[in-house]
């Protein structure tokens, strides 16, 4: 149990925590997650779908204020839902808790899902969460922070399939070897940061702003996305296996349908989706300030330039798959469609 | 030791072994387990043998991280162990902080130990000696509490100085005590190096290498780094065993070696 | 006090808080000669030999060993309990030369002694085995190598041979007169057993509790070498029946 929490991989700066509070917000998310539910539900129990939702990480955080605010605004129950949230040991546990039918939708980065497919585990990505790669590397507020600066630095990561896989596209852009800059690991990378341990942190804008602002009241600076070199696809998306898409389609139309009406509404109530993810989660470990912020910098992340929620593209999962043969992460490039089906959007 | 009961320890183990591979062997080819679960032993062995070119030096580097880590964590605990049993105010000072120190969570530790340590080899060692050394001092302060009182008697009669009483009668009568706090330790200490390299490392390490594997569902590379990790464990805590072994002959002997001390050839009768 | 005499106590008392372990005591102890000290539990038989050998610091009087004074000090005399306390990690040698090791370094000289002893009282063969292969008769004996190589010439024994069954007793107090004889030592003797007083000694000291005092002082002239037939002598019994009637009547009191 007590390595498991190590084996989080880790995105952004949610290990703001420590490993201890971890634990304790994990007993504590296992009561609350049945208070989501019981929030808004007034029709008999018997009535709703039970539908077990996996999130990627080991805790809460603002990413999943579309899912709690679904919850507790009655979005779920309307659609004739009711979602329990669960929350793996680790990151990459998320996929294999749905192939042995301990979840039903997954919350899972491309990364993992290309790695899912690569290793032939029958998992089927149902909607795009964000549209962008908002990943990159991330400074201390008035650093010296490009391309042309990284060699001989210490850069800190998560080692987490996603940033295993984003670095080799920053230093090839680079134009460095991975013996020229030193990639260190570790729990939490803003003290690091603030003591000048590491020079730079990888992280995504959603979670490093609000995180690094936190710490020391101004904005960090960054690299992000093509300016770092990484492909421009998205981070996350909503999965499932193809079991359960054969199966139980239905369920994950209302799932989707529910959420892009509770995020709809989320973006247009920020602060009442806020206080909603804080009163599921009060021992979250995220300020109110963190929240608020990363909320923020989340909605824009949502829709493609049609102003679209969850739409997939065959290019997004091309563009995946081949960047990540050409660092050798997976083998071969599959055809898109074995990776994704826009059908139960709503 | 006879015939029989050395069949009996050298089969009895691998007997077991072997049990329990087959019967993971056979839960996960019955069960038609999928290979990112759980892989067969063989392909987790596969895995490392394959893999043995990148694996080694990570390896090596585990080693050493828990071979520092356990000598020093031994030798504090030892230190300790005695400076408890001598003065008394210590025991009553120094006793509820190390109880402290063990009921800090590791994983609570290995933060803080980064910052000032940095990424190297140190951290990990500094978490290794904090884990091992708590067993060692409690059985050193037991061994040297429960050393026969009437024998320490009977060397202020011989005239003995407190210092030669602690040397030939004391440590060797803690030696028995010492070993067990030592053995439990060796169990312990590769478990701590790779928290330590989970908290934080520079370039790769073996805790990183199985994180990556499980984060590419490559659940042979996890059993098989788990296997080398185990291995580790298992060859330390047999070494221990075998320096308990040498260094205790009177537990298993009738007669000393002739070669030891105090164990000159018998001469003839005149 | 004559030249023959080895040890000499003038005065000599100690007491612990309310409690007189031993009321002022005047002892002159014989070289080379056996004496035991017979009493019930409690009467300062055991507070003797913590102050003889320098454990305790008696309230009051002089204590002499071969004219020096020894009080509070210890390293003076050769002292062996009921308890072996071998130490199980030393061979038979090594034990032997416990002693010499306790004081700084075992000599080839200690060595050569302890191995003599050894060899010459029936422990030859088990030099280098470790105690846990002896016999409790046997440790014992190594026990009294042991305390016999510390080169002391007064050796205290507290019941040495109480925890042997009574075959092995007999002969380990055989073998020890044996031992006492060939090396010329002077023996304090405490036992329980009046038999086994009177069969060693020359002397017997007849102990009582509170306050702890010698109560009667008897001459054993018994011929040496003795045998099981000393056992059965008439002058035997009658000692015996004097020692068991002192005890008696302290007893009774």
């Amino acid at each position: 149990m007590v390595l498991n929490q190590y084996y989080q991989t880790i995105r952004g700066n949610r290990m703001k925590r420590n490993f201890l509070s971890i634990s304790v917000a994990g007993a504590v998310m296992a009561l609350s997650s049945l208070t989501v539910l019981s929030a808004g539900s007034v029709a008999s129990a018997s009535t709703l779908t039970s539908v077990k939702f996996v999130y990627d990480f080991p805790g809460p955080d603002m990413e999943l204020i579309p899912v709690v605010v679904a919850a507790r605004e009655g979005f779920f129950k309307k659609n004739g839902l009711k979602v329990s949230v669960e929350f793996p040991p680790s990151t990459s546990s998320t996929t294999q808790l749905l192939t042995t039918g301990s979840g039903d939708i997954g919350f899972i980065t491309t990364s993992d899902m290309a790695v899912a497919v690569e290793a032939k585990a029958p998992i089927l990505s149902v909607a795009n969460y964000s549209m962008t790669n908002n990943w990159g590397l991330f400074a201390k507020p008035g650093s010296m922070l490009t391309l042309a600066s990284l060699k001989g630095k210490k850069i800190f990561s998560w080692g987490d399939t996603w940033t295993n896989a984003m670095i080799p596209f920053v230093l090839k852009k680079a134009h460095l070897k991975a013996s020229d800059v030193t990639i260190v690991t570790g729990a939490n990378d803003t003290p690091l940061l603030m003591n000048g341990t590491i020079d730079f942190t990888t992280s995504t804008t959603n979670y490093a702003i609000p995180g690094i602002t936190e710490a020391t009241k101004s904005a960090p600076v960054g690299i992000v996305g093509s300016a770092a070199g990484v492909p421009n696809v998205p981070v996350w998306v909503y999965a499932v296996t193809h079991n359960y898409a054969n199966q139980h389609g239905k369920n994950v139309k209302k799932f989707l349908a529910a959420i892009k009406a509770a995020t709809i509404w989320a973006s247009a109530h920020r602060a009442k989706a806020v206080a909603d993810f804080i009163a599921a989660y009060p021992k979250s470990g995220y300020s109110k300030f963190y929240s608020t912020k990363g909320w923020n910098l989340t909605v824009p992340l949502l829709t493609n330039k049609a102003g679209k929620y969850f739409v997939q593209t065959n290019a997004q999962w091309t563009t995946l798959a081949t960047a990540l043969k050409g660092i050798n992460l997976i083998k071969s490039v599959p055809a898109p469609s074995t990776y994704y089906t826009n059908k139960f959007i709503p | 030791m006879t015939k029989k009961k050395l069949l009996v320890n050298i089969f009895g183990p691998i007997l077991s072994v072997v049990v329990l591979i087959s019967i993971w062997q056979s839960i996960v080819v019955w069960g038609h387990i999928a290979s990112y679960i759980a892989p067969k032993p063989l392909d987790a062995v596969r895995s490392v043998t394959s893999n043995w070119s990148t694996l080694a030096p990570l390896t090596w580097w585990t080693i050493k991280e828990t071979v520092y880590g356990y000598l020093a964590g031994a030798l504090l605990g030892a230190f300790l162990g005695v400076i408890l049993s001598k003065i008394p105010l210590m025991q009553r000072v120094l006793y509820p902080l190390l109880i402290l120190t063990q009921a800090i969570p590791i994983i609570a530790l290995a933060p803080p130990l980064v910052m000032i340590l940095g990424f190297g080899v140190m951290p990990k060692v500094v978490i290794v000696a904090w884990i091992v050394f708590f067993p060692v001092t409690v059985s050193v302060l037991d061994g040297l509490n429960h050393v026969d009182k009437d024998l320490l008697t009977l060397a202020k009669v011989f005239g003995a100085n407190p210092l030669r009483r602690f040397v030939v009668l004391e440590m060797p009568a803690a030696v028995t005590q010492l070993f067990s706090g030592l053995k439990i330790g060796a169990t312990y200490a590769v478990t701590g190096a790779i928290i330590g390299e989970l908290a934080a490392s520079s370039g790769s390490s073996l805790a990183l290498y199985q994180r990556s594997a499980s984060g590419a569902l490559d659940a042979a590379g996890v059993y098989g780094t788990t296997l080398i990790m185990t291995a580790i464990g298992i060859v330390w805590f047999l070494l221990v065993v075998g320096v308990e072994f040498l260094a205790t002959p009177w537990q298993r002997r009738s007669t000393a070696r002739r070669w030891r001390r105090g164990a000159k050839p018998v001469l003839p009768n005149n | 006090m004559n030249n023959s005499t080895l040890l000499d106590l003038r005065g000599v008392s100690k007491t612990f808080g309310t409690t007189t372990a031993l009321s002022p005591m005047d002892l002159e102890i014989e070289r080379g000669s056996f004496v035991s000290i017979v009493g019930p539990s409690g009467c300062g038989k055991s507070t003797l030999f913590n102050v003889l050998s320098g454990l305790l610091r008696p309230d009051d009087g002089t204590i002499t060993l071969e004219g020096n004074n020894v009080i509070g000090a210890t390293g003076h005399v050769g002292y062996m309990l009921q308890k072996d306390l071998l130490v199980p990690w030393r061979t038979v040698l090594g034990n032997i030369t416990l002693g010499a090791r306790l004081k700084g370094k075992v000599t080839p000289e200690n060595r050569e002694l302890a191995t003599g002893f050894a060899e010459k009282y029936g422990l030859g063969e088990f030099l280098n085995h470790y105690p846990s292969a002896l016999s409790g008769g046997m440790r014992q004996r190594v026990a009294l190598m042991r305390t016999l190589a510390t080169n002391h010439q007064l050796l205290l024994l507290d019941e040495p041979f109480g925890a042997l069954d009574a075959q092995t007793r007999f002969e380990m107090q055989q073998w020890l007169l044996q031992v006492w004889r060939d090396t010329e030592r002077t023996v304090l003797f405490i036992t329980h057993d009046v038999d086994e007083a009177v069969f060693l000694s020359d002397r017997v000291l007849v102990m009582s509790p509170r306050p702890g005092r010698v109560v009667d002082d008897l001459r054993v002239d018994l011929p040496r070498p003795r045998t099981l037939d000393t056992l059965v002598s008439p002058a035997f019994t009658e000692l015996k029946a004097r020692v068991l009637h002192q005890l008696h009547r302290e007893r009774a009191v």
